[in-house]
């Protein structure tokens, strides 16, 4: 094996151990909560990939010596035919396999482009694609060229000029290296406000399910009803909705499936068509479903997160229940944009990841202090104790907290919401 | 979790996060195509594929259009797994509909689809026209990834793959034509061809990945996104913004429906653009693509799927939405 073949072989596997590593590494630290979410197959991935790249690496260096296919029973010490392979292919017979990076190598450093192969193919672009020059079928060798042994490409290192190999090693290896040491692990301000902090649009129903009050325990507002939980098709589904309907105040539900006895009826026709409805359709909600559903602290303050206070904003059922009880949350704050003339307003925010960090939006929700806003370090951790209350901004409904306590705080374990 | 001995947060430091994040979960995908690819080009019988295919091509690239149902691949996997492919004898036309078609009709894309949607409550066998959004995306990533491939149907794969790969497919035509039997090697030295490939193959594909990946980082952090909301509104800009931002954030097509469903300011036209487009065709993409094809190709692609799927998706949506109503 020749001294440039070896060096890239070990450059190769090496590069692959890198790689490797680092996925290991975060794995292994746990690091990757801040990177993946926790559930789903992407961190079982990172961890099976690091270890896939460490065997594939350590294969491929304890078989460095190893026969490739096709090229057994060939003498594989041709260094000293890179500077005859013209000929050779001239000839015709060439009695030895072509196959062979280190031939290739040489051939590429040390004739460059400028010999002449003398075949049919298109060798007219310099550099880079000479690998082939040495493959061709010479038809009459007695030994055997097939595709299986010269198929295969060489890649990026192999066949390139000492330039493209330092510039691929370079891609490889600095990018990953540098953000493995480098990384924070979070974002910055800027980020976040770049991934549409001040943005939010809390009419959303994407993720609504995930958050929405009502469905903590599917079972529970059925439970209230008794037996259509359980054969929800036997009954109309008028039934389902007028039966809670009478034992709260709730005006009549946007979004209930009209009764199925009066189908023309204008009021009922113009909420049937909404598609959204599903997101809606668990019946009525009370302040009972409210504290069956969500925790509560020592002084009755409801417990939830960002997102959960987020998507209520889309949820004229729950935004009833929900104004004016003291709730409690843990985020991070940064200075209010919007309507905060008086200076009286910040914002508190989650990070929700839906597949990788790269994907991470902030969901965010105003607090009001009813006077000047107290100073935070942007991106502090902060306990916001706080009245929901809902204002109509622009063209939506924005839940928002009034402040009666705000503290520091830690971050939580998992500062990424998945 | 200590953050102590972690640099602050800074500028730089939000492309790191994006780029290992983006590491982390596309370069486990690359690694197991670049095993396949390895596997395929060690194990599988060169002119096997030529056998089982059909011998129209016509069909046999209407066929490729489903394989991504029996192997389901996202992109990042396919590219590697392509480009062997190819050198084994499968048509080009085929190789360009199965690359295209794959990341999307696909049964792990269609259950991200139907979930991000909330089209799992509405759907049932009777009415199934109400996941508009997970058929939409499926039927009209078929269908652009099969005129995709018909046109490629009467080139040669020198005409449009890179010279280096398309030489190694004349090397074995022309050793097929003089009827050399492959060599009996030993499993061993199959194998060790195979992790030669494999780790060949995710260098050259981890390098373009690696490239895509930086500059997606760049752009999804750095870049604000509000700019695309006040974008959306447009009737006109929508669309090419929306596939603008699928190419830029190079999503994984298991996942992207995730992101795309809670963009509210667009239209289920242009999330659909969004949702065929992104896994055809991205930053990341265009790299690995231009590992495999010569760039006119790419370049073809890169309008061609541009304007395809920009010209389709609202008639097509408006399509679906119809047979849905039914």
């Amino acid at each position: 094996m020749s001294g440039t073949r070896t060096l890239l072989h070990l450059l190769s596997v090496a590069t692959l151990l890198l790689w490797g590593g680092v996925m290991l590494f975060f794995h292994v630290t746990g690091r990757i909560m801040a990177y993946l979410p926790p559930d789903g197959i992407f961190r079982p991935m990172v961890l099976a990939a690091g270890i896939g790249l460490g065997v594939l690496a350590l294969f491929n260096l304890l078989t460095m010596n190893a026969e490739d296919i096709g090229c057994e029973g060939h003498d594989h010490s041709h260094d000293d035919h890179d500077h005859d392979h013209g000929q050779a292919h001239k000839e015709g017979c060439c009695g030895h396999d072509h196959s062979h990076e280190p031939k290739h190598e040489h051939s590429h450093k040390e004739g460059g482009c400028g010999h002449d192969h003398s075949h049919d193919h298109d060798h007219s672009k310099c550099g880079h694609d000479h690998s082939h020059d040495h493959e061709h079928a010479h038809g009459c060798c007695d030994h055997d060229h097939s595709h299986e042994d010269h198929g295969h490409t060489h890649g990026i290192l192999e066949e390139s000029g000492w330039t493209g190999r330092l510039v691929a090693l370079f891609i490889l290896i600095v990018p990953l290296s540098l953000a493995a040491v480098l990384t924070p692990d979070r974002y910055s301000p800027s980020a976040v406000m770049n991934k549409g902090l001040y943005n939010p649009n809390y009419a959303d129903t994407s993720r609504a399910e995930q958050f929405s009050l009502k469905n903590k325990t599917p079972t529970a507002p059925t439970a209230k009803r008794g037996e259509p939980a359980v054969t929800p098709t036997s009954l109309p589904p008028a039934t389902i909705a007028a039966a809670p309907s009478t034992d709260s105040k709730a005006p009549p539900i946007p979004g209930t499936p009209p009764p199925p006895t009066k189908p023309g009826e204008p009021p009922n026709a113009a909420n049937a068509p909404k598609p959204p409805v599903e997101a809606k359709s668990y019946g009525t909600f009370s302040l009972e479903d409210l504290k069956k559903q969500v925790p509560q602290n020592k002084e009755g303050h409801f417990l939830l997160e960002v997102p959960e206070i987020y998507y209520t904003g889309g949820d004229l059922e729950v935004q009833k229940v929900l104004t004016g009880q003291m709730v409690e949350t843990t985020a991070q704050v940064l200075p209010e944009k919007v309507n905060n003339t008086d200076g009286h307003r910040m914002r508190i925010f989650r990070m929700l990841v839906q597949c990788c960090a790269a994907d991470a939006r902030p969901f965010s929700v105003p607090i009001d202090f009813g006077k000047k806003a107290p100073e935070f370090k942007d991106m502090t951790w902060v306990k916001v104790t706080g009245k929901i209350s809902y204002k109509k901004e622009g063209d939506q409904t924005v839940p928002l907290l009034e402040v009666t306590k705000v503290e520091e705080t830690t971050a939580p374990d998992n500062a990424m919401i998945y | 979790m200590t953050l102590a001995a972690l640099p602050d947060p800074s500028a730089t430091g939000d492309i790191f996060v994006a780029f290992l994040s983006i590491v982390f979960e596309g370069a486990p995908y690359i690694l197991l195509g670049t095993l396949l690819s390895g596997m395929i080009d060690a194990f599988l019988p060169a002119r096997l594929l030529e056998r089982v295919l059909p011998k129209s091509r016509v069909i046999s690239t209407f066929l490729a259009g489903f394989l991504g149902l029996v192997f389901p691949v996202c992109e990042c996997a396919i590219v590697p797994v392509i480009r062997r492919l190819v050198q084994k004898g499968l048509p080009v036309s085929c190789a360009v509909t199965y690359m295209l078609s794959a990341p999307i009709v696909n049964p792990i894309v269609a259950i991200s689809t139907l979930t991000a949607f909330k089209e799992f409550q509405n759907w049932s066998w009777d009415t199934p026209g109400n996941a508009t959004m997970t058929i939409a995306r499926l039927s009209l990533g078929y269908v652009v990834a099969v005129i995709v491939g018909l046109i490629f149907i009467r080139l040669k794969p020198s005409q449009i793959l890179r010279e280096k790969i398309a030489a190694q497919i004349d090397t074995a035509n022309a050793a097929a034509e003089t009827g050399h039997a492959a060599p009996k090697a030993s499993f061993n030295g199959k194998l060790v061809h195979a992790m030669r490939t494999a780790m060949r193959d995710f260098l050259d594909t981890g390098m373009y990945f690696a490239i895509g990946v930086v500059i997606t980082s760049v752009f999804n952090t750095r870049v604000d996104q509000a700019i695309l909301d006040t974008i959306a509104q447009s009737d006109v800009l929508a669309l090419p913004c929306i596939m603008g931002l699928a190419m830029v954030l190079s999503l994984c097509s298991t996942s992207d429906a995730f992101i795309a469903a809670p963009m509210a300011s667009f239209s289920m036209a242009a999330k659909l653009a969004f949702l065929v487009f992104g896994p055809m065709m991205d930053i990341k993409l265009l790299f690995m693509y231009s590992g495999v094809f010569k760039r006119k190709v790419v370049l073809g692609f890169l309008i061609g799927l541009f304007v395809l799927i920009g010209g389709l998706a609202v008639p097509w949506m408006n399509l679906i939405q119809s047979l849905a109503t039914k």
